[in-house]
């Protein structure tokens, strides 16, 4: 079963596109739930996304790569 | 299986770091502009201030000048201040603080006067903010004498080093460069993001660590010089050259000895600095090896450092005159290994 890691369209207000800066894991390693996994910004705010579950995680956007809303970023599984 | 790791970017390991130490002593805490509720222009200080408060975690006025002086004093009296100078360049407005209080107050006192501040301070540029922002100025303060300077190139060593500066009895200047930092706008060299394990732990000072073994040169540097370092070396080896590559991360005690003793294996050097290059750190470390034996050198060394020049503001004149790998390829080859 895998769960995916998506950007919360709560995160910030309005729909200007983001960028991924930070992943603090890398491909592949397992990760535990609510662990802080990813920060994306946009207009000079850096935005936290922690993991929605334990497991292996995929990264299937990386840095620098931009990204909006709804848009999924990896999966743990 | 799966590797469980936890990589944090160097201005995440310095406020995990800060946070350990505040919880384990209460008379530490922190001062500077916008270290409250912002975390720090350069996210050093995120979050520090839901859990321990405003009277911790001071946000102080747009007056280095008073809060240096501040700090210095409630050093004096006791207290373990963390006091952040936003942009290094700014040192000028504050320094008498810093070099005639700071520094010396200890020896002044015959040692019953232990003034304990760590003085974090963001260097370095490349994101053309002009030249009285971009500077790294690490010769100034290593220059001085009563200062430890200690220069992270990534989160591992920021954290240790944060611990060893705040548990210090000696005032600390800790430096970080800002394209380390992992702030988005400013663009990050991802080799300084690394795992950081959640305990506490201390990199010891004065030890310089080799980051990448080779035979043919010694390339030594410090902060992002060594990702620079790091990425020519890899070239370097596609032409069939091995670098090794010294990261310093302590510029006050330095390691003279480990830059020897690489140099000796290799018999030559490069050394890279984004500070000025006249009368700085680049001469420093070639004369740490020089005046010890210069016969261990198969050939003059050679330096990498920012030309004796305000930073210009410019795009295309700062990016000429920053050190880089392709500028550290050319000086290598020119050895004709």
């Amino acid at each position: 079963m895998s769960v995916e890691v998506s950007i919360p369209a709560d995160l910030w207000e309005g729909d200007s596109d983001a960028v991924i800066t930070t992943w603090f894991v890398n491909d592949g390693t397992s990760v535990k739930a609510k662990q802080l996994l990813v920060e994306v910004m946009t207009e000079k705010i850096q935005h936290e996304i922690h993991s929605p579950g334990n497991g292996k995680i995929t990264i299937l956007k990386q840095v620098d790569e931009v990204v909006g809303k709804g848009d999924c970023i990896a999966r743990v599984s | 299986m799966a590797i469980k790791e936890r990589k944090l970017t160097i201005a995440r390991a310095m406020a995990e770091a800060t946070a350990q130490e505040m919880r384990n002593d209460e008379t530490v805490f922190v001062m500077g502009e916008d270290v409250g509720p912002l975390g720090g222009v350069f996210g050093n200080t995120r979050g520090l201030v839901d859990e321990f408060g405003p009277d911790r975690v001071r946000d102080t006025p747009i007056s280095e000048t008073a809060f240096m002086g501040a700090a210095v004093g409630a050093a004096s009296d006791g207290m373990r201040p963390i006091v952040e100078l936003m942009f290094v360049d700014f040192f000028g407005v504050c320094f008498d603080a810093i070099y005639n209080n700071m520094a010396k107050n200890a020896y002044f006192s015959g040692g019953n006067v232990k003034v304990p501040v760590v003085l974090m301070t963001s260097t370095g540029g490349g994101y053309s903010d002009g030249g009285q922002h971009s500077q790294c100025v690490y010769g100034t303060f290593a220059h001085l004498p009563g200062m430890k300077v200690v220069v992270p190139s990534n989160a591992y060593d920021a954290k240790g080093m944060m611990i060893a500066a705040i548990r210090d009895d000696n005032p600390v200047i800790f430096m970080y460069h800002k394209a380390l930092q992992g702030m988005g706008w400013l663009g990050t060299e991802p080799g300084a993001t690394v795992h950081v394990p959640e305990e506490e732990y201390v990199v010891e000072f004065g030890k310089a660590k080799t980051v990448r073994e080779g035979s043919d040169v010694t390339i030594v540097s410090l902060g992002v010089g060594v990702h620079h370092s790091l990425k020519a070396a890899k070239q370097l080896e596609e032409k069939g050259i091995s670098a090794e590559v010294v990261d310093l991360r302590t510029l006050v005690p330095l390691d003279r000895d480990h830059i020897f003793e690489s140099v000796k294996k290799t018999g030559r050097l490069v050394v890279v600095d984004e500070d000025y290059q006249s009368f700085g750190v680049t001469g420093e470390i070639i004369t740490s090896v020089v005046e010890r034996d210069v016969s261990i050198l198969k050939a003059p060394p050679k330096r990498i450092a920012y030309p004796d020049i305000p930073i210009p503001f410019s795009p295309v004149m700062e990016q000429w005159a920053l050190p880089n790998p392709t500028k550290i390829v050319e000086a290598c080859l020119k050895f004709n290994i």
